[in-house]
Protein backbone atom coordinates (compact mmCIF):
# COMPACT_ATOMS: atom_id res chain seq x y z
CA UNK A 1 0.00 0.00 0.00
CA UNK A 2 2.85 2.33 0.88
CA UNK A 3 4.56 1.60 -2.45
CA UNK A 4 1.23 2.15 -4.22
CA UNK A 5 0.72 5.58 -2.64
CA UNK A 6 4.34 6.64 -3.07
CA UNK A 7 4.32 5.61 -6.73
CA UNK A 8 1.17 7.60 -7.36
CA UNK A 9 1.69 10.70 -5.25
CA UNK A 10 5.38 10.77 -4.29
CA UNK A 11 6.28 11.68 -0.70
CA UNK A 12 4.94 14.45 1.54
CA UNK A 13 7.44 16.92 0.07
CA UNK A 14 5.98 16.50 -3.42
CA UNK A 15 2.43 16.90 -2.14
CA UNK A 16 3.42 20.02 -0.14
CA UNK A 17 5.09 21.64 -3.18
CA UNK A 18 2.10 21.00 -5.46
CA UNK A 19 -0.50 21.97 -2.84
CA UNK A 20 1.25 25.18 -1.82
CA UNK A 21 1.75 26.32 -5.44
CA UNK A 22 -1.92 25.65 -6.29
CA UNK A 23 -2.98 27.26 -2.97
CA UNK A 24 -1.06 30.46 -3.77
CA UNK A 25 -2.62 30.57 -7.26
CA UNK A 26 -6.11 30.02 -5.82
CA UNK A 27 -5.61 32.86 -3.33
CA UNK A 28 -4.25 35.12 -6.05
CA UNK A 29 -7.37 34.54 -8.13
CA UNK A 30 -9.44 36.15 -5.35
CA UNK A 31 -7.43 39.37 -5.40
CA UNK A 32 -7.26 42.21 -7.94
CA UNK A 33 -4.05 40.57 -9.20
CA UNK A 34 -5.98 37.55 -10.54
CA UNK A 35 -4.63 38.06 -14.06
CA UNK A 36 -1.12 37.31 -12.78
CA UNK A 37 -2.09 33.76 -11.70
CA UNK A 38 -1.23 32.41 -15.16
CA UNK A 39 2.33 33.63 -14.68
CA UNK A 40 2.69 32.95 -10.96
CA UNK A 41 1.61 29.28 -10.96
CA UNK A 42 4.08 28.10 -13.67
CA UNK A 43 6.90 30.09 -12.04
CA UNK A 44 6.04 28.69 -8.60
CA UNK A 45 5.92 25.14 -9.95
CA UNK A 46 9.30 25.61 -11.65
CA UNK A 47 10.72 26.82 -8.33
CA UNK A 48 9.12 23.76 -6.72
CA UNK A 49 10.69 21.41 -9.27
CA UNK A 50 14.07 23.10 -8.68
CA UNK A 51 13.63 22.60 -4.92
CA UNK A 52 12.65 18.94 -5.37
CA UNK A 53 15.67 18.36 -7.62
CA UNK A 54 17.96 19.31 -4.70
CA UNK A 55 16.05 17.40 -2.02
CA UNK B 1 -5.97 14.98 -27.87
CA UNK B 2 -2.78 14.25 -29.83
CA UNK B 3 -0.71 15.80 -27.03
CA UNK B 4 -2.42 13.56 -24.48
CA UNK B 5 -1.76 10.45 -26.59
CA UNK B 6 1.90 11.35 -27.13
CA UNK B 7 2.32 12.04 -23.38
CA UNK B 8 0.69 8.69 -22.54
CA UNK B 9 2.82 6.82 -25.08
CA UNK B 10 6.08 8.35 -23.79
CA UNK B 11 5.17 7.88 -20.10
CA UNK B 12 4.18 4.29 -20.75
CA UNK B 13 7.33 3.67 -22.79
CA UNK B 14 9.61 4.76 -19.94
CA UNK B 15 7.70 2.73 -17.35
CA UNK B 16 7.47 -0.39 -19.54
CA UNK B 17 11.24 -0.31 -20.13
CA UNK B 18 11.70 -0.57 -16.35
CA UNK B 19 9.02 -3.27 -16.12
CA UNK B 20 10.70 -5.20 -18.94
CA UNK B 21 14.01 -5.25 -17.02
CA UNK B 22 12.20 -6.86 -14.07
CA UNK B 23 10.40 -9.38 -16.31
CA UNK B 24 13.66 -10.29 -18.04
CA UNK B 25 15.48 -10.84 -14.75
CA UNK B 26 12.63 -13.03 -13.48
CA UNK B 27 12.24 -14.91 -16.79
CA UNK B 28 15.85 -16.05 -16.65
CA UNK B 29 15.03 -17.79 -13.34
CA UNK B 30 11.51 -19.15 -13.75
CA UNK B 31 11.12 -19.14 -17.53
CA UNK B 32 9.34 -16.80 -19.93
CA UNK B 33 5.95 -18.50 -19.63
CA UNK B 34 5.61 -17.87 -15.88
CA UNK B 35 7.20 -14.42 -16.07
CA UNK B 36 4.85 -13.45 -18.91
CA UNK B 37 1.94 -14.82 -16.85
CA UNK B 38 2.88 -12.51 -14.00
CA UNK B 39 3.21 -9.57 -16.41
CA UNK B 40 -0.15 -10.25 -18.08
CA UNK B 41 -1.84 -10.63 -14.65
CA UNK B 42 -0.44 -7.25 -13.61
CA UNK B 43 -1.64 -5.70 -16.89
CA UNK B 44 -5.10 -7.20 -16.30
CA UNK B 45 -5.15 -5.69 -12.80
CA UNK B 46 -4.20 -2.33 -14.32
CA UNK B 47 -6.99 -2.75 -16.88
CA UNK B 48 -9.51 -3.28 -14.08
CA UNK B 49 -8.12 -0.24 -12.23
CA UNK B 50 -8.39 1.84 -15.42
CA UNK B 51 -12.02 0.83 -15.94
CA UNK B 52 -12.85 1.48 -12.26
CA UNK B 53 -11.03 4.83 -12.23
CA UNK B 54 -12.66 5.98 -15.47
CA UNK B 55 -16.16 4.92 -14.38
CA UNK B 56 -15.66 6.49 -10.95
CA UNK B 57 -14.51 9.82 -12.38
CA UNK B 58 -17.18 9.77 -15.11
CA UNK B 59 -19.83 9.86 -12.37
CA UNK B 60 -18.48 13.11 -10.93
CA UNK B 61 -21.18 15.59 -11.90
CA UNK B 62 -19.22 18.78 -11.25
CA UNK B 63 -16.95 19.12 -14.30
CA UNK B 64 -14.90 21.98 -12.83
CA UNK B 65 -14.19 19.87 -9.74
CA UNK B 66 -13.20 16.92 -11.93
CA UNK B 67 -10.92 19.16 -14.01
CA UNK B 68 -9.32 20.51 -10.82
CA UNK B 69 -8.70 17.02 -9.39
CA UNK B 70 -7.25 15.70 -12.67
CA UNK B 71 -5.12 18.85 -13.07
CA UNK B 72 -3.81 18.60 -9.51
CA UNK B 73 -2.78 14.96 -10.00
CA UNK B 74 -1.02 15.92 -13.23
CA UNK B 75 0.81 18.75 -11.44
CA UNK B 76 1.84 16.32 -8.71
CA UNK B 77 3.09 13.85 -11.29
CA UNK B 78 4.72 16.44 -13.56
CA UNK B 79 6.59 18.34 -10.84
CA UNK B 80 7.96 15.04 -9.50
CA UNK B 81 9.20 13.83 -12.88
CA UNK B 82 10.60 17.25 -13.79
CA UNK B 83 12.40 17.58 -10.43
CA UNK B 84 13.89 14.11 -10.83
CA UNK B 85 14.94 14.75 -14.44
CA UNK B 86 16.57 18.10 -13.49
CA UNK B 87 18.48 16.38 -10.67
CA UNK B 88 19.72 13.67 -13.03
CA UNK B 89 20.62 16.11 -15.79
CA UNK B 90 22.54 18.32 -13.35
CA UNK B 91 24.43 15.35 -11.94
CA UNK B 92 22.81 15.64 -8.48
CA UNK B 93 21.39 12.16 -8.90
CA UNK B 94 22.66 9.13 -10.80
CA UNK B 95 21.06 8.41 -14.17
CA UNK B 96 18.77 5.39 -14.11
CA UNK B 97 20.81 2.45 -15.37
CA UNK B 98 18.75 -0.49 -16.64
CA UNK B 99 21.81 -2.75 -16.93
CA UNK B 100 22.76 -2.10 -13.28
CA UNK B 101 19.14 -2.58 -12.23
CA UNK B 102 19.12 -5.93 -14.04
CA UNK B 103 22.32 -7.06 -12.31
CA UNK B 104 20.94 -6.01 -8.91
CA UNK B 105 17.73 -7.95 -9.53
CA UNK B 106 19.62 -11.07 -10.58
CA UNK B 107 21.66 -10.84 -7.37
CA UNK B 108 18.53 -11.12 -5.20
CA UNK B 109 18.19 -14.55 -3.61
CA UNK B 110 14.35 -14.60 -3.92
CA UNK B 111 14.54 -14.49 -7.70
CA UNK B 112 15.40 -18.20 -7.75
CA UNK B 113 12.27 -19.13 -5.77
CA UNK B 114 9.43 -19.57 -8.32
CA UNK B 115 6.69 -18.06 -6.11
CA UNK B 116 8.77 -15.12 -4.93
CA UNK B 117 10.03 -14.48 -8.47
CA UNK B 118 6.46 -14.49 -9.80
CA UNK B 119 5.52 -11.97 -7.10
CA UNK B 120 8.54 -9.79 -8.00
CA UNK B 121 7.44 -9.75 -11.65
CA UNK B 122 3.77 -9.08 -10.81
CA UNK B 123 4.52 -6.31 -8.29
CA UNK B 124 7.17 -4.79 -10.55
CA UNK B 125 4.87 -4.51 -13.58
CA UNK B 126 1.97 -3.33 -11.38
CA UNK B 127 4.00 -0.61 -9.65
CA UNK B 128 5.64 0.59 -12.87
CA UNK B 129 2.23 0.52 -14.52
CA UNK B 130 0.54 2.61 -11.82
CA UNK B 131 1.96 5.83 -13.21
CA UNK B 132 0.76 4.77 -16.66
CA UNK B 133 -2.67 4.09 -15.15
CA UNK B 134 -2.75 7.54 -13.58
CA UNK B 135 -1.89 9.22 -16.89
CA UNK B 136 -4.33 7.09 -18.92
CA UNK B 137 -7.22 7.79 -16.53
CA UNK B 138 -6.41 11.47 -15.95
CA UNK B 139 -5.81 12.40 -19.59
CA UNK B 140 -8.46 10.00 -20.89
CA UNK B 141 -11.23 11.31 -18.64
CA UNK B 142 -10.34 14.95 -19.26
CA UNK B 143 -10.06 14.61 -23.06
CA UNK B 144 -12.81 11.93 -23.33
CA UNK B 145 -10.36 9.59 -25.08
CA UNK B 146 -9.60 6.96 -22.43
CA UNK B 147 -9.64 4.13 -24.97
CA UNK B 148 -7.17 5.94 -27.24
CA UNK B 149 -4.92 6.68 -24.25
CA UNK B 150 -5.08 3.01 -23.15
CA UNK B 151 -4.23 1.92 -26.71
CA UNK B 152 -1.23 4.30 -26.70
CA UNK B 153 -0.03 2.67 -23.45
CA UNK B 154 -0.46 -0.83 -24.94
CA UNK B 155 1.32 0.24 -28.14
CA UNK B 156 4.24 1.43 -26.02
CA UNK B 157 4.26 -1.98 -24.29
CA UNK B 158 4.33 -3.77 -27.66
CA UNK B 159 7.20 -1.55 -28.84
CA UNK B 160 9.22 -2.19 -25.67
CA UNK B 161 8.63 -5.95 -25.97
CA UNK B 162 9.70 -5.91 -29.62
CA UNK B 163 12.81 -3.87 -28.77
CA UNK B 164 13.56 -6.26 -25.90
CA UNK B 165 13.18 -9.25 -28.21
CA UNK B 166 15.77 -7.84 -30.62
CA UNK B 167 18.10 -6.50 -27.91
CA UNK B 168 17.99 -9.77 -25.94
CA UNK B 169 18.92 -7.86 -22.79
CA UNK B 170 17.92 -4.83 -20.70
CA UNK B 171 17.03 -1.78 -22.80
CA UNK B 172 19.89 0.32 -21.46
CA UNK B 173 20.11 2.70 -24.44
CA UNK B 174 16.70 4.31 -24.07
CA UNK B 175 17.19 8.06 -23.34
CA UNK B 176 15.04 7.71 -20.25
CA UNK B 177 15.96 11.00 -18.62
CA UNK B 178 15.28 13.05 -21.76
CA UNK B 179 11.87 11.37 -22.11
CA UNK B 180 11.09 11.93 -18.40
CA UNK B 181 12.12 15.59 -18.71
CA UNK B 182 9.92 16.11 -21.79
CA UNK B 183 6.93 14.25 -20.34
CA UNK B 184 7.33 16.06 -16.99
CA UNK B 185 7.23 19.42 -18.80
CA UNK B 186 4.19 18.39 -20.87
CA UNK B 187 2.20 16.93 -18.00
CA UNK B 188 3.00 19.94 -15.80
CA UNK B 189 1.79 22.26 -18.58
CA UNK B 190 -1.51 20.36 -18.92
CA UNK B 191 -1.99 20.25 -15.13
CA UNK B 192 -1.29 23.98 -14.74
CA UNK B 193 -3.72 24.83 -17.55
CA UNK B 194 -6.56 22.67 -16.24
CA UNK B 195 -6.18 23.62 -12.55
CA UNK B 196 -6.28 27.36 -13.24
CA UNK B 197 -9.11 26.99 -15.76
CA UNK B 198 -11.10 24.98 -13.19
CA UNK B 199 -10.54 27.80 -10.68
CA UNK B 200 -12.07 30.27 -13.13
CA UNK B 201 -8.96 31.73 -14.76
CA UNK B 202 -9.33 32.76 -18.42
CA UNK B 203 -6.19 31.84 -20.33
CA UNK B 204 -5.26 34.66 -22.76
CA UNK B 205 -4.93 32.47 -25.88
CA UNK B 206 -7.08 29.52 -24.83
CA UNK B 207 -5.60 26.05 -25.37
CA UNK B 208 -2.58 27.51 -27.18
CA UNK B 209 -1.44 28.56 -23.70
CA UNK B 210 -0.55 24.88 -23.12
CA UNK B 211 2.20 25.19 -25.74
CA UNK B 212 3.51 28.36 -24.07
CA UNK B 213 3.48 26.61 -20.68
CA UNK B 214 5.32 23.63 -22.16
CA UNK B 215 7.95 25.95 -23.66
CA UNK B 216 8.34 27.76 -20.35
CA UNK B 217 8.78 24.45 -18.50
CA UNK B 218 11.39 23.19 -20.98
CA UNK B 219 13.37 26.45 -20.94
CA UNK B 220 13.06 26.82 -17.16
CA UNK B 221 13.96 23.18 -16.49
CA UNK B 222 17.04 23.36 -18.73
CA UNK B 223 18.13 26.63 -17.10
CA UNK B 224 17.77 25.19 -13.58
CA UNK B 225 19.68 22.02 -14.53
CA UNK B 226 22.44 24.13 -16.08
CA UNK B 227 22.69 26.33 -12.99
CA UNK B 228 22.92 23.32 -10.66
CA UNK B 229 25.53 21.73 -12.95
CA UNK B 230 27.65 24.90 -12.88
CA UNK B 231 27.43 25.01 -9.09
CA UNK B 232 28.61 21.40 -8.87
CA UNK B 233 31.57 22.00 -11.24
Amino acid sequence: MRGFLKTLFGDSRHVCVAASCVGVAALLLRTPLAAAAGLVLPAALMAGAAYLARH
Amino acid sequence: MIGAIIATFLTAGVEWVEAYTILLAVALSIGWRRAAGAGVSALAALGVLTAAGTLGLAHVGNLSFLQFVVGFFLILFGVRWLGKAIARQAGLKKLHDEAAEFVALRARAEIFDPRAAWAIAFNGVLLEGLEVWLIVVALGVQTHHTLAAACAALAAAALVLAAGFFARGPLANVPENTIKFTVGCGILALGTFWVLEALGYQWPVGEFSILALFGFNVAGGLAVARRYKMRLA
